[in-house]
């Protein structure tokens, strides 16, 4: 992540800003995602770092605090709730993903066979292109409304799927001999279901964003 | 001691007059939509708007509105009488306050004229002599209230067709968020212009204060003189009742607003305007609000917005028995002085 300034962070406008937080937030989504595919490998060194990246990234706050600072002083401004609104459901796909980063450093599970790692890379293949697509979305909301509407409407297609490789991860996860308590059982469930609410906040944040368009878009 | 009641009632009268300029401005609502747009600030926007109202009430106090309530609206032979304006003014005032507590927004206009209705039939009645059919204006009795069922109707027209030209050839055409913002900040200045436009003509179209006013000089209770120096307090107070007591109506209902789009509230302004201006030239008093609400379905069904009509047929009822209610109360005062021998 590229080092920022703070000075150079007040030059900017909000949108500029925005844009910039979402980027820094879908950079750490990617690194979750990179982080858990190193798990499926077993390779805990690498995984190790990337959740902590994830845990301990925090220029986001500065933009945040820029950000906050301009819309409270900025004026004639009709968006000006809907943009705050923004900016915090940016903000809380942030603090979904340090909430599973945190979780799964807490142990580190061997899974359980080659199809259940193949699923879950399904899943996190999904949730990498619905991370890209809801930045696209946030960074089109200025500029384009109707294709911003278009991206989301691809998320909510590409989460549908998702809920679909869930269950069946569910399913197999649960028919698998083993204890019921077991920590790797424990441990895969919390990944399937911290993976899926990530996706689910991505999926309310795109409907948000249609919301918006409906909003603002006046047709002839 | 006759003259000298007359005298203090003459004083009373401009003074109830004077105070019903200031609730005009009190009860001012246009403002919200331009404090609400952050277009000024709030101090300025409110003495921007108490002049413009202020102003627009002095200006046409020469005629117009003012001549219709004082003058116009009466038979050639029947003159106001000192008693017919109070009893006009009091039962004006009941049912206003009847529906404050009610908690629906009533036209004082359609309460003044109601009332004038009821106490020139009262008198006629009472006078014998006097007939019924030449006591009134009927043929701009009738104007007026016909203005009242076409006025809201073509806000509403004006309100829809205003909104879809501008929908196609602009707004349609805007794609992203900044472009639209960029170009509500252009509307902002032009809602400015609208709002000033729209406050002269509530003020112009304000037959309440002017009628009372216009109905003193037309007796002979003022003299021209007298009747522009009342003219200029009704507009001083108008503005003064928009400075002091309209702000807190207009903040409320501007905090309301702040994501309105000003290229909304400018069509719903001008539609209005364009209604009072039109009104005001032919004579007509009608009701402000009864436009503005009208111009807001007109603004909904273009967006194709859905309609509280359960809300919106409970208004109407009571704008409907305002005029009835209003000249059977009214009656019923005026009875009550006549039974005293006060004419």
């Amino acid at each position: 992540m590229k080092e920022i300034d703070e000075k150079d962070l007040k030059k900017r406008d909000i949108d500029d800003l925005t844009h910039l937080f979402m980027d820094n937030i879908n950079e750490q989504n990617l690194k979750l995602i990179e982080g858990i595919e190193y798990l499926i490998e077993e390779d805990f060194t690498n995984f190790e770092d990337n959740m902590n990246y994830v845990i301990e990234t925090n220029t986001e706050v500065l933009i945040k605090k820029t950000f906050e600072s301009k819309i409270f002083k900025s004026k004639l401004m009709f968006s000006k709730a809907d943009r705050l609104n923004l900016f915090t459901k940016i903000n809380d796909i942030k603090n979904i993903g340090e909430f599973l980063a945190n979780k799964m450093l807490l142990y580190r599970a061997v899974f359980p066979d080659q199809k259940f790692k193949t699923r879950i890379l399904t899943i996190l293949k999904s949730l990498k292109i619905i991370s890209n697509h809801l930045s696209s979305a946030v960074k089109l909301i200025g500029s384009n409304l109707s294709e911003a509407r278009d991206i989301c409407e691809e998320i909510k297609e590409e989460r549908r799927k998702m809920r679909n490789e869930e269950w069946q991860l569910l399913n197999r996860l649960y028919n698998y001999d083993m204890d019921y308590l077991s920590r790797t059982f424990l441990y895969l469930k919390e990944l399937i279901e911290g993976i899926m609410i990530l996706a689910d906040h991505i999926k309310n944040f795109s409907e948000y964003i249609q919301f918006l368009a409906t909003k603002y878009l006046i047709f002839d | 001691m006759v003259d000298q009641i007359t005298a203090i009632l003459v004083i009373v009268l401009v003074i109830m007059a004077i105070a019903l300029a200031f609730s005009i401005g009190a009860n001012d609502e246009t403002l919200s939509a331009l404090i609400g747009a952050g277009v000024l600030k709030f101090k300025i926007a409110l003495l921007i708007g108490g002049v413009a109202i202020g102003g627009g009430m002095i200006l046409f106090s020469g005629g117009f509105v003012a001549k219709t309530v004082g003058s116009d609206i009466l038979g050639e032979s029947i003159q106001y009488t000192i008693y017919m304006l109070l009893t006009v003014l009091i039962s004006s005032i009941i049912w206003l306050v009847v529906g404050s507590f009610a908690g629906i927004p009533l036209s004082s206009t359609h309460a003044l004229i109601g009332s004038v209705f009821g106490v020139i039939i009262m008198y006629a009645i009472s006078q014998g002599g006097v007939n019924p059919d030449t006591a009134l204006n009927w043929n701009k009795l009738s104007n007026v209230v016909l203005s009242w069922f076409i006025s809201p109707i073509f806000g509403l027209l004006i309100t829809y067709v205003l909104f879809k030209l501008v929908a196609k050839f602009y707004l349609s055409r805007l794609r992203g968020l900044n472009q639209i913002e960029r170009s509500e900040k252009n509307f902002k200045w032009l809602l400015l212009v609208a709002v000033i436009f729209a406050e002269i003509w509530v003020g112009a179209n304000s037959g309440e204060a002017l009628g009372i006013l216009y109905g003193l000089l037309d007796n002979g209770s003022l003299n021209i003189a007298q009747y522009f120096i009342f003219t200029v307090f009704c507009g001083i107070f108008a503005c003064i009742g928009i400075y002091f007591a309209a702000r807190y109506v207009i903040r409320n209902l501007a905090s309301q607003m702040i994501d309105s789009r000003p290229s909304e509230g400018l069509i719903i302004q001008i539609s209005s305007a364009i209604i009072l201006m039109i009104a005001t030239l032919f004579g007509l008093p009608i009701s402000h609000s009864h436009v503005i609400v009208f111009c807001i379905i007109g603004l909904s069904l273009a967006q194709k917005k859905e309609l509280d009509l359960r809300g919106l047929g409970k208004m109407g009822i009571y704008w409907i028995l305002t005029f009835p209610i209003a000249a059977i109360m009214a009656g019923f005062i005026y009875f009550g002085f006549i039974s005293f021998g006060l004419y």
